[in-house]
């Protein structure tokens, strides 16, 4: 608590704004694809064709790459969360 | 933990306000052995603002060194009083510490802590700054559109002080050579817009002697009624601020019509009007938006500057006496320009008021400052004394708890007061990931629920043939 | 072998069912993203804003509704506008507009999401297009199939007719309606079809949502009450239409009550009597089905007419009694203008002076619908071809929109939904008709059969026809892309033009007028204007205005337009009569902005004389002696000395507008004003904008006693 300003370093992104659009994309791009596949995995299939770990795999692949492309499309608009 | 961590800051907090409040209720005695040599006063009246600036001389006459001494201010004028400072030789601030003397009730009073006593029979030279606003009375209080407006001030012809003043000059600055009238004491003197008195020689302590001048000031009246200002980090590298702003025409109200076709054809015409000012922002400021509670104000130009963006702001209409206006001005600056850090700790110094326009005046002023969800040890260090408003949550975008808020608010503010303040938070850096960490666990949920979905069966009827090959 | 065949076989299928599944997705969500895109070119183009002028009252009272809570908006009587008469604003409008806008922000802001609510306003239109994107697929679906659902949903997305509408910021009631209009259709085929109570309930709860936001669903309940009919009357009417009618009806009437601007109307007007008749005959139907199963022939055929003539001369009787009675409101203006178009001219100059009541041109039919006017007989043709309860309604709705079409430019707005759904029909059996041609492998199979039909360049002329509609579908695309670019896109409160150099300039003296009314007026100053700025006023001005574009009391705006038809000193007398404090006037003359009240005023003398009160104000008096209009020299001295005509050019005379041409004059008349030199005795001007768009007057107040 007793630093003292001299001693600190100046704060910055961990990422640099610069890169948010192309993150955006990338991200959101795989995060669409795999959204895409599930769904279409979900609808095509019928019960007894129907893989459970594929399904979970799937949707955690899209929940994961989908979550920081939003993430980042919020920051690249302006939306500082 | 942490509810037992806040109530501890806030008992603190608590004492340090006590402290600082019996501080203030210092008595002092009006010290004997100080005589003032010589006052050096300017009178700055050329804008809306009273400035007045002293070169005083101290001399010690009596047998110990003098470590302190007072300034004072007069009783009728002390309400309009926004900053007031003094410095030494070396243009070193010096710290006031308010404090009151027994039989002078109506007078305010400062206590000057030296950093370096006057020894015994020796001087030094203090400059003394004070800022009033509101001490320009426009008189007559309504004109029309093509008069000029012209003010009062009332103000005191000797340097007010509780010590002897030995010899004081003052200069008026008006910046006008149209004046109606002015108090006449000899020896006096007026060219080019400035009006100088004296010298006067050997007034006693506390002389309060009239001094009224009447002139021309057609610089812009402008008071900021409300200032709320709003800073938001993100350690996502961008703090974002927000000024919502209250304006209003302070000067001589507009009597009689608008003419429009006037106001086009004639340059001069409404000469004490407010067409538009500049607001100065910081050099690294981007995403600058101008709007009121109707939408964009699209009349406005920004001009980026070496070491400032200059706004030139045009309020949706001139701005005549009496006039009201409100807009919201907000920009983006990255934070490695404010925002430093050590580890899990962190500093943000920020000034507590930016510029609005020159001369300005705010009658309040409100800070919040958001910071960023989860941060806690929130110390916060002001550079003059503020009101603290209690602490509050703000819940935005990905928030699940809040985001802690920091509202201080002020009266009276000028220019002087833009200073920084510093507030030290521990924020531990992994906390960064909670928020896509929130948006993948919302899609992820999404996503199992429709797992779930599709086996679901709500049909009563059970389909008799199946695919059979 | 069998096996691995069979399963491979079976792999190609499945893996022809996943692109199928997935071209449709892809195409359904791009043509719902496309359609909220579409309509982003004002924002885009200005900023965030809300246009025109209903939408700014449906603004402001959401704000009440997020701000105040439902039972304040309910019970919410407004002080602000027609002083001093006042409007109980929570039960003369249609609440499902705030309350969808008001729900979604607060689901937004229980979420976190902090958007303010203006934007929510102004983004909810184009929301609920691609909602409406996505029910039409479901509808078109239920008429004919997948394809054409596709295709319709394409189409929609980008029909101007419903764009002109619904762009964002266009904030209005039909921006959702005609998504609650499509949901109710949409189910209550599916109603018809099934011949469920679950679907037939679900009609009436979006019928309640439909009567909820719109006017215009008395559209809906005649057309559905129609189609019955027409089943009957086709000898198609079934146990099923039987079940989906009857539920729908109930429900849905008692549900629609339950608005309070609704009221009793769907048991009383006569708007509403075609459903409520309808209701009856399918119950006597139903019991006449019920009596012919029990009863010999002979006795039945007895107790039919017997029952027949009974009934229609106690129907006949009730409704001559009720109807003079007054229990049975009368026809109203709006709707005897539908079945009359030039009834609203002759009788009603206060609906006559709306634009968009006005019939509508050939030319605006292509301009807001273009190649579906030609695939839309294409479309009923193939509806006809395989008729069924389903067809028979999309073509009931076809055809009658056509007609309201006609008769109000506003109605284009119901037709454009059925022309899309119609020619999706069509464009798609077309295409699959001809697409089937090109490929030579469908023809391999049963070349035998269709032997006689294969003629040469069957292929070809297959190709041919393809390319053409796709050349049409295409210029489909970009006419609608620009109508919406040009034609629909531009806020009507910030107005640009472009300056000799090619860069834009922007007048944006409406905000700066309201603003500087609401920073420098006190908190009860009372505006008088023209009723269309009304709501504008207390939307961001919040000052009480005398009349608005509520158009609920005429002789109120009638007393107003006397006001500005008259001369001074009798305009102060009402002036004073009306409390008014300001008087604001928009005026173009200056920048050539067209729609400015001077060109608006013979509407304000026609009104202003239309009552009692106003008797003493002719238009022929404004006329010059040759029957013109005109604020020059020639003008009729009436005009020239009346007060909207000071109003406007106060001072005007001494401007120069233009080069070349004398001072004073005006770029919107092209004339030079007749009456340049005169004073305002009663009125002094409190402000007027940069560009002269709005003038802002102060009402002096009575001379002192002796001055």
């Amino acid at each position: 608590m007793s630093l003292e300003i001299e001693s600190m370093v100046r704060y910055a992104s961990p990422i640099n704004p610069a890169v948010f659009p192309h993150l955006t994309m990338l991200l959101l791009g795989i995060g669409i694809f795999f959204t895409a596949w599930f769904f279409v995995y979900e609808v095509t299939s019928t019960k007894s064709s129907r893989d459970l770990f594929k399904e979970l795999l799937l949707s955690l692949v899209a929940a994961l790459f989908s979550g920081f492309g939003i993430l980042f499309l919020l920051l690249w608009v302006g939306i500082y969360v | 933990m942490m509810p037992a961590m806040a109530k501890i800051q806030v008992l603190v907090l608590l004492l340090l306000y006590i402290a600082i409040q019996c501080g203030s209720l210092n008595v002092d005695t009006i010290s004997s052995d100080i005589k003032i040599k010589n006052v050096d006063r300017s009178i700055d009246i050329s804008s809306q603002l009273v400035k007045i600036t002293s070169k005083v001389t101290l001399e010690n006459t009596g047998k110990v060194p003098v470590k302190n001494f007072l300034l004072s201010v007069e009783g009728g004028a002390k309400s309009n009083l926004a900053f007031i400072s003094a410095k030494d030789q070396n243009n070193k601030d010096l710290r006031l510490v308010e404090t009151t003397v027994k039989g002078y009730d109506q007078v305010k009073f400062w206590r000057v802590e030296l950093k370096e006593a006057i020894n015994v029979a020796s001087t030094a030279i203090i400059g003394t700054e004070s800022v009033y606003t509101k001490a320009l009375q426009p008189f007559p209080t309504a004109i029309t559109q093509q008069e000029d407006q012209l003010v009062k001030y009332n103000g005191n012809l000797y340097f007010y002080s509780p010590y002897p003043v030995v010899s004081q000059k003052t200069n008026v600055v008006l910046n006008t050579k149209s004046v109606e009238s002015f108090t006449k004491i000899k020896p006096f003197s007026q060219q080019d817009g400035t009006i100088a008195y004296g010298s006067y020689s050997n007034i006693s302590p506390f002389t309060e002697k009239e001094l009224n001048i009447h002139y021309k000031n057609n610089s812009p009246f402008l008071t900021v009624t409300r200032l709320a200002r709003l800073i938001e980090v993100s350690h996502w590298g961008n703090i974002a601020i927000e000024e919502t702003v209250e304006i209003e025409h302070t000067g001589a109200k507009l009597k009689g019509p608008f003419s429009r076709y006037d106001y086009q054809q004639d340059h001069h015409s409404g000469p004490a009007s407010v067409r538009s000012y500049k607001t100065f922002l910081p050099a690294s400021a981007s995403d600058v938006y101008y709007r009121d509670t109707n939408g964009n104000i699209s009349t406005s130009n920004m001009k980026v500057k070496k070491d400032s963006v200059e706004l030139d702001l045009r309020p949706r209409y001139p701005l005549f006496g009496g006039w009201r206006s409100h807009y919201t001005l907000g920009y983006n600056v990255p934070s490695y320009e404010y925002l430093y850090h050590s580890g899990n700790e962190y500093l943000l110094k920020m000034r507590a008021v930016d510029h609005v326009f020159d001369d300005m005046q705010v009658d309040e002023l409100v800070t919040k400052i958001i910071l960023p969800e989860g941060s806690t040890n929130i110390v916060v260090n002001f550079p003059f004394t503020v009101t603290r408003l209690s602490d509050s949550l703000h819940y935005t975008y990905l928030d699940t708890k809040g985001r802690p808020v920091i509202t201080f608010t002020k009266q009276n503010v000028v220019e002087n007061h833009i200073q920084d303040f510093q507030i030290r938070y521990t924020f531990p850096r992994l906390l960064m990931l909670q928020e896509p960490l929130l948006v993948v666990g919302f899609l992820y949920t999404l996503f199992l629920c429709v797992i779930i979905y599709v086996r679901l069966d709500f049909s009563i009827h059970k389909p008799e043939h199946q695919h059979k090959d | 072998m069998t096996v691995e065949v069979q399963s491979k076989a079976k792999l190609s299928q499945l893996s022809s069912d996943k692109q199928l599944t997935f071209i449709k997705l892809a195409v359904l969500s791009m043509a719902a993203i496309l359609s909220f895109a579409t309509r982003l070119f004002s924002v885009l183009r200005f900023e965030s804003v809300i246009h025109e002028f209903d939408p700014y009252f449906n603004y402001r009272t959401t704000r009440f509704l997020t701000e105040e809570g439902f039972y304040q908006f309910h019970n919410w009587f407004d002080d602000r506008a027609w002083y001093p008469l006042g409007r109980i604003i929570g039960g003369t409008i249609y609440p499902g507009l705030m309350v969808t806008s008001a729900t979604l922000y607060n689901i937004m802001q229980f979420l976190n999401i902090t958007i303010d609510i203006r934007n929510v306003c102004v983004f909810l239109a184009p929301f609920f297009s691609s909602l409406t994107t996505i029910v039409t697929y479901l509808l078109t679906k239920e008429l004919k199939d997948e394809g054409a659902g596709l295709v319709a949903a394409a189409m929609i997305a980008i029909v101007p007719g419903y764009i002109s509408r619904s762009v964002a910021g266009s904030y209005d009631n039909e921006g959702i309606a005609i998504f609650c209009m499509l949901l109710t259709y949409y189910f209550w085929i599916k109603a018809v079809n099934t011949g469920t109570i679950l679907w037939a309930t679900m009609t009436a709860l979006a019928y309640f949502y439909m009567v909820s936001s719109w006017g215009g669903y008395v559209f809906l309940i005649n057309l559905i009450p129609l189609h019955v009919l027409a089943l009957m009357l086709l000898g198609r009417f079934s146990a099923r239409v039987y079940v989906a009618y009857s539920t729908l009806y109930c429900v849905g009437t008692i549900l629609s009550m339950q608005i309070s601007f609704v009221g009793f109307q769907p048991v009383q007007s006569s708007e509403h009597m075609l459903a409520l008749g309808t209701f009856g005959l399918c119950q006597l139907y139903a019991f006449t089905q019920y009596l012919r199963e029990h009863l010999s022939p002979a006795n039945f055929e007895l107790l039919f007419k017997a029952l027949l003539t009974t009934l229609l001369a106690t129907l006949g009787t009730a409704l001559v009694v009720l109807t003079v009675t007054g229990k049975i409101s009368p026809w109203t203006g709006r709707f005897y203008s539908l079945l009359d178009p030039s009834y609203a001219k002759n009788h009603i100059p206060i609906i006559a002076s709306v634009s968009e009541h006005q019939p509508t041109s050939w030319s605006s039919f292509y301009f807001d619908l273009q190649v579906l006017v030609f695939l839309f007989p294409a479309g009923l043709y193939f509806c006809f071809t395989k008729l069924t309860d389903a067809n028979i309604f999309i073509i009931l709705y076809g055809v009658l929109s056509i007609y309201f079409a006609g008769v109000m430019v506003r109605l284009m707005l119901v037709l454009a939904p059925v022309m899309c759904v119609v020619s999706g029909v069509a464009a798609s059996s077309l295409l699959s008709l001809h697409v089937k041609d090109i490929e030579p492998k469908v023809e391999k199979h049963d070349k035998k059969k269709k032997h006689e039909n294969n003629f040469v360049f069957r292929s070809e002329v297959g190709a041919l026809f393809v390319c053409v509609l796709g050349c049409l579908l295409v210029s489909y695309v970009f006419h609608c892309t620009w109508v919406t670019s040009e034609a629909y896109s531009s806020p009507s409160i910030v107005l640009s033009a472009r300056a000799h150099d090619g860069a834009r300039i922007i007048f944006d003296d409406f905000r700066e007028a309201y603003t500087w009314l609401k920073m420098n007026t006190p908190q009860d100053a009372k505006v008088m204007s023209w009723w269309d700025y009304g709501y504008q006023i207390t939307a961001m001005a919040n000052r009480t205005v005398i009349v608005d574009n509520n158009t609920w009391n005429n002789t109120h705006i009638s007393r107003v337009g006397q006001a500005m038809a008259s001369s001074e000193e009798h305009a102060y007398e009402i002036m004073r009569e009306l409390d008014v404090d300001y008087v604001l006037v928009i005026f173009g003359g200056l920048v050539g902005y067209s729609s400015d009240d001077i060109n608006k005023f013979l509407w304000m003398v026609r009104i202003g004389g239309s009552t009692e009160r106003g008797a003493h104000i002719r238009e022929a008096d404004y006329y010059t002696g040759a029957g013109e209009f005109r604020v020059d020299a020639h003008g009729s001295p009436t005009l020239l000395n009346c007060l909207m005509y000071k109003m406007s050019y106060y001072k005007f005379g001494l401007v120069y507008t233009e080069g070349g041409r004398p001072p004073g004059y005006d770029r919107v008349r092209g004339a030079e004003i007749g009456n340049k030199d005169f004073n305002l005795d009663v009125l002094e001007e409190a402000y007027t904008t940069e560009h002269w768009l709005v003038r802002i007057y102060k009402v002096k107040p009575l001379p002192n006693r002796g001055l």
